[in-house]
């Protein structure tokens, strides 16, 4: 060792200068605008195409979009959906599901479900935030679905807009499916404009 | 082969060469091209082709390219001709066939999330195969759904028009229940006449429909084909044992589809002639019991009177317990049993063994006693076999079929279909004889219409119209010349003008029928409930074996004497001995050697030769306290026997009662224990069909609640007594069965069986014969205006009492509590449909409704035996056979008064 560097090494013991350099980070950092979030006093600003927990969704005039074809359960690569779907005995011949289940604790959140709906009433919604002491709450039933549903409504129409599922509300209302009319009870007089 | 099969099955058609795709082919001359085609492995899209009828030709999907024409040519009309060079493949073709799908499409409702086929729907592979994404000019039809059916729902919409329901139903099933109507400016399919669907509902449309058009109600919109767990197994209504495949999601049965689908529409048609792989209302609709809520769950025991629910151990503890503690102070004579022919193989096999080596008693009897023994004591008596001669293969291809007192359509619906295909394809004529204007009899070329309760006698009259017309076979006088004597000897006392005053039926038409029998080179004879199970059955299935010796159909192949089974298993339970008369394999329970060997297998001394007792002595001793204990399987005599026989009183008078069965029945709520059994659908077995066909049932789901089946009940209740029995499953007691009785488990190939009459007809016949032909009906002659013959028989859509515990059937057939008379006798007394009448026999009297029904025939009238709401089972009086010991009990004189 030279007499140069040892000097400096002295020096340095002397003057403190591995703290003052640490500290040079902390320093640089208090004039900074801070990075972290505050969570969850703060939000943060989610991207449309977020997938977060699904919901179902209705028409304007409160009707279930859901035909209960299970294709969503077909299409779900963690078979965490359960449909049952069953006629509508008040209105003849309509399909709906008449129970709706998503093990959310399953979900791996791939959207599948959603591309594979018909009538675009299952949606990902901005909702993320499901913690619970009770693990069977996680399993959403149909009220559950349709409560996230309509909470987060805009941010579902934003979702399916984003991934390309719909354009607007004008093409929403087009994909709605109308059910063929009965004998016993007419359920649809008069022919939806698209049909015509 | 699409195209009808040469009428004359010896024929062999000719045979042609052609090229496709550059392969030299040889085909018979006459067949479609199209089945050409298939029949090289090439499957060429088609939706309006199913093998089992004639092609129609509306779908436009076959095409081909034939050399020398210029367009393409609809392969499934086009004949194959000698030379003709095809193309099948090609983008010309494939475009055509293209265009035909968007064709189809471009009507087509595209609902196919909602819509019952998805997944299931050839109109959908196809558009999918020729990736059709695009269409232009799409428009709909708009045409209301079509729900005034019980069964059924027609969505015009998704009608693509290739009328194979239609096809179906007028070629294969000859109900012709469907047509094209024009209406609001399509061509829609809709029931005959434009009303609501009222047919045999037998469902064969839904099954080849390739689309969603047409839809069962009773799943509708409850799963996608996808979801559902699709086992394999044998209907458990009747004795036909059709195939079906059971589809269920989790617990719950959801459909039953039947092998014939449109999805395997390729076959030789000549094949049909073993079954077109249909099933009739019964087993497409009532499936209903299965998950039903009545079932039981729980075994349940007698506590202060009243049923409670007991953990299985408990009561199988104190079964047990009772069990010994009855034989071990009256005997195990004092122990008997009754079994239903609803089970499967397994555990007649087991229940009897239970019977015999584990308690010691040889007092039992199953539900093949109610008629079908009857059959089986004839044949093996006079010609040594045990079930019927021939198979369904045979009905098809016979040149003249006699049906006796059987309403087959109504029984049997897919027999039935094997004798319509044998008058519409094989031209065979068909003589029924019964009491009622039946469907068949509306088919067939020579309808009798019969005096109820003549049907045996009518039997008696056809002997001796051959006799007397000298239609004999020589070959059959000639070696047995002293039986040939004694029978026209025996025949002699009878009088034809008689008979036909008797029967109804002119002496002409009565020579008629015979000389048509006589002279057909293959002739079968088919008996049903009208001869087995009415008075005199047993001598009745001997004189129709007298008439097929004499007129030599026995042993000629394709001719024979066969009968219909009701039950499931009627022929398993005599082959698997569980009836007092019969060791596994028919053996006679009396027969040493045959002691011996069962005696042997099963480590146990046999009850004692001749210690038996049949159904009604079992109740006559339950009644004068002989028997102290009764272990009924399945079976139901409260409700099944008339009141006269006082089964009530014989069931309340025993110390133990054990009932065993899905339900809680009648009898069950005598019991003082009630041990809940699986229906067919929860466990292993085999079933025995009519043509002794060994059929597997096949578990599709866990057992409903706590049941178990019947064979682990009765394996748990021998082991309890003492007499160790470790199944672990129903196939060790099958391969138990395989040793003892091998060649038993045919894998649905049943060996043919030959007729060996020489033994009797050269030994005891003579004596026999002389009392064959004394007439039974007299008491027709002093018949007032008020009086009528009431008949109880099955309705199609029911069988037994099971049936009435599926909803489905319920609802197509509603117990309408009403007697079905001839509209005529209606008007005669003044009866309109709300009247009541009250029908007085010798056994009691009872104030009912009602109806009129086409089927009955003048001075009968009819009730269902399945429903004893009102009870007019117990009107019944009750005939039991002097030698097989069958009771005779669907039979009365009653007089009808308006009330």
């Amino acid at each position: 060792m030279s007499v140069g560097v040892l000097t400096k090494k002295l020096l340095q013991a002397a003057l403190f200068y591995e703290i003052w350099d640490a500290m040079k980070v902390t320093f640089k950092h208090m004039f900074h605008r801070p990075i972290t979030f505050q969570y969850p006093r703060e939000e943060r600003t989610i991207p449309d195409t977020h997938r977060g927990a699904l919901g179902l969704l209705r028409y304007d005039d409160g009707a279930e979009r859901c035909v209960g074809c299970d294709l969503c359960e077909a299409a779900c690569p963690s078979h965490c959906i359960k449909v049952v779907s069953a006629e509508d005995k008040s209105l003849p011949l309509q399909r709906y599901a008449s129970e709706f289940y998503i093990d959310i604790t399953k979900c791996v959140f791939c959207g599948y479900c959603v591309e594979a709906c018909p009538v675009n009433a299952l949606a990902m919604t901005k909702m993320y935030e499901y913690s619970t002491h009770d693990k069977r709450t996680l399993l959403f039933d149909k009220k559950r679905l349709y409560e996230i549903g309509e909470r987060h409504l805009a941010d579902a129409k934003k979702y399916l807009i984003a991934h390309n599922q719909e354009k607007d509300n004008q093409e929403s209302r087009d994909y709605r499916y109308f059910f063929p009319q009965s004998v016993l009870k007419a359920t649809q007089p008069v022919p939806p404009k698209h049909l015509t | 082969m699409a195209l009808k099969p040469a009428t004359n099955p010896e024929v062999e058609a000719a045979t042609i060469e052609l090229s496709i795709n550059g392969q030299t082919v040889t085909a018979k001359d006459g067949v479609s091209l199209y089945d050409v085609i298939s029949s090289t492995g090439k499957i060429v899209p088609a939706m309006c082709y199913h093998y089992t009828f004639d092609p129609f030709g509306s779908c436009g999907m076959c095409l081909v390219m034939v050399d020398g024409k210029k367009a393409p040519v609809r392969s499934c009309t086009a004949k194959a001709t000698a030379g003709m060079v095809v193309r099948t493949e090609g983008d010309d073709l494939f475009q055509a066939r293209k265009k035909a799908v968007e064709k189809h499409l471009s009507v087509h409702p595209l609902d196919c999330p909602v819509c019952d086929a998805d997944g299931h729907c050839e109109l959908q592979d196809t558009a999918f195969l020729h990736g059709v994404t695009n269409l232009a000019n799409a428009k709909q039809k708009l045409i209301p759904e079509d729900t005034r059916s019980l069964v059924l729902d027609f969505n015009m919409n998704r009608c693509i028009a290739c009328g194979e329901c239609i096809n179906v139903c007028k070629d294969v099933l000859m109900i012709d229940a469907l047509q094209f109507l024009k209406k609001g400016g399509y061509t829609q399919v809709v029931a005959k006449g434009d009303v609501p669907l009222s047919c045999e509902f037998c469902g064969d449309c839904l099954a080849v429909c390739p689309v969603g058009a047409i839809t069962n109600k009773y799943s509708k919109y409850l799963y996608k084909p996808w979801q559902l767990k699709k086992t394999t197994t044998t209907c458990n209504y009747c004795g036909d044992g059709c195939q079906m495949y059971l589809e269920t999601k989790d617990r719950e049965v959801v459909r039953v589809t039947s092998p014939l689908s449109w999805k395997n529409k390729w076959g030789d048609r000549a094949e049909t002639a073993k079954g077109h792989g249909g099933i009739c209302v019964r087993g497409r609709f009532g499936f209903q019991y299965i998950d039903s809520r009545a079932r039981l769950k729980q075994p349940l025991m007698r506590r202060d009177g009243q049923l409670v629910e007991t953990p299985w151990l408990e009561a199988v503890h104190a079964v047990v317990d009772r069990l010994a503690e009855i034989k071990a102070k009256h005997g195990a004579q004092a122990i008997a049993g009754l079994i239903t022919a609803r089970c499967s193989n397994e555990e007649l096999y087991l229940f009897q063994k239970l019977m015999r080596a584990a308690i010691g008693t040889n007092r039992f009897d199953s539900s093949s006693r109610y008629g079908h023994l009857n059959f089986v004591h004839a044949v093996q008596h006079a010609l040594g076999i045990g079930r019927m001669m021939n198979n369904w293969e045979d009905i098809t291809k016979a040149k003249a079929i006699l049906l006796v007192g059987t309403n087959i359509t109504e029984t049997n619906p897919l027999t039935a279909v094997r004798v319509k295909e044998a008058i519409r394809v094989y031209k065979s004529q068909v003589i029924v004889v019964d009491s009622a204007q039946t469907n068949i009899a509306a088919l067939a070329s020579h309808p009798m219409m019969v005096t109820p309760g003549t049907e045996g006698l009518f039997v008696q009259a056809l002997v001796k119209s051959v006799i007397e017309q000298d239609l004999v076979d020589p070959e059959v006088s000639g070696k047995h010349p002293e039986a040939f004597a004694a029978l026209k000897e025996a025949v002699e006392k009878l009088s034809l003008d008689a008979i036909a005053a008797q029967t109804g039926v002119p002496v002409d038409q009565i020579n008629e029928a015979a000389a048509i029998f006589a002279e057909a080179p293959r002739a079968i004879i088919l008996c049903g409930e009208g001869i087995v199970r009415r008075p005199g059955g047993y001598q009745h299935v001997l004189n129709l074996v007298d008439l097929a010796w004499i007129t030599g159909k026995l042993g000629r192949p394709g001719c024979g004497v066969n009968t219909v089974t009701e039950e499931p298993n009627e022929q398993g339970a005599v082959d698997m001995g569980a009836v007092p008369e019969f060791l596994p394999g028919q053996a006679p329970f009396d027969d040493g050697a045959a002691r011996e060997k069962f005696s042997k297998a099963w480590g146990a001394e046999l009850p004692a030769a001749g210690s038996g007792a049949q159904l009604m002595d079992i109740l006559k001793q339950c009644r004068n306290g002989d028997i102290k204990a009764l272990y009924v399987v399945g079976e139901n005599p409260l409700a099944t026997l008339p009141a006269s026989l006082e089964v009530k009183a014989a069931l309340e008078r025993l110390e133990l009662l054990i009932c065993q069965d899905p339900f809680l029945t009648e009898t069950g709520r005598l019991a003082h224990f009630v041990l809940p059994a699986c229906t067919y659908a929860e466990k292993e077995g085999t079933f025995t069909n009519l043509e002794g066909k060994v059929l597997r049932i096949r578990q599709s789901m866990d057992p409903v609640g706590e049941s178990l089946p019947d064979w682990h009940i009765m394996a748990a209740i021998a082991s309890g007594l003492g007499y160790q029995v470790d199944y672990e499953s129903a196939q060790e007691i099958q391969n138990e069965i395989m040793k003892l009785l091998p060649g038993y488990y045919n894998l649905g190939q049943p060996k043919k069986i030959a007729a060996k009459p020489d033994a009797y007809l050269s030994n005891g016949y003579v004596v026999e014969v002389k009392n064959r032909y004394a007439s039974r009906v007299t008491r027709l002659s002093s018949l007032a205006e008020n009086h009528f013959a009431l008949i109880m028989g099955q309705l199609l859509y029911h069988s037994g009492k099971l049936s009435t515990q599926a909803s489905g059937l319920m609802k197509i057939s509603p117990n309408t509590c009403r007697l079905r008379m001839n509209a005529q006798d209606m008007e005669r007394m003044g009866l309109t449909e709300d009247a009541r009448v009250r029908v007085t026999s010798a056994n009691g009297s009872l104030e009912l409704g009602v109806q009129a029904d086409l089927t009955v025939r003048p001075g009968a009238c009819f009730f269902p035996e399945h429903f004893n709401e009102p009870a007019v089972k117990d009107l019944m009086p009750v005939e039991v056979d002097s030698i097989t010991g069958v009771p005779y009990f669907k039979f009365a004189r009653v007089a009808i008064e308006k009330a």
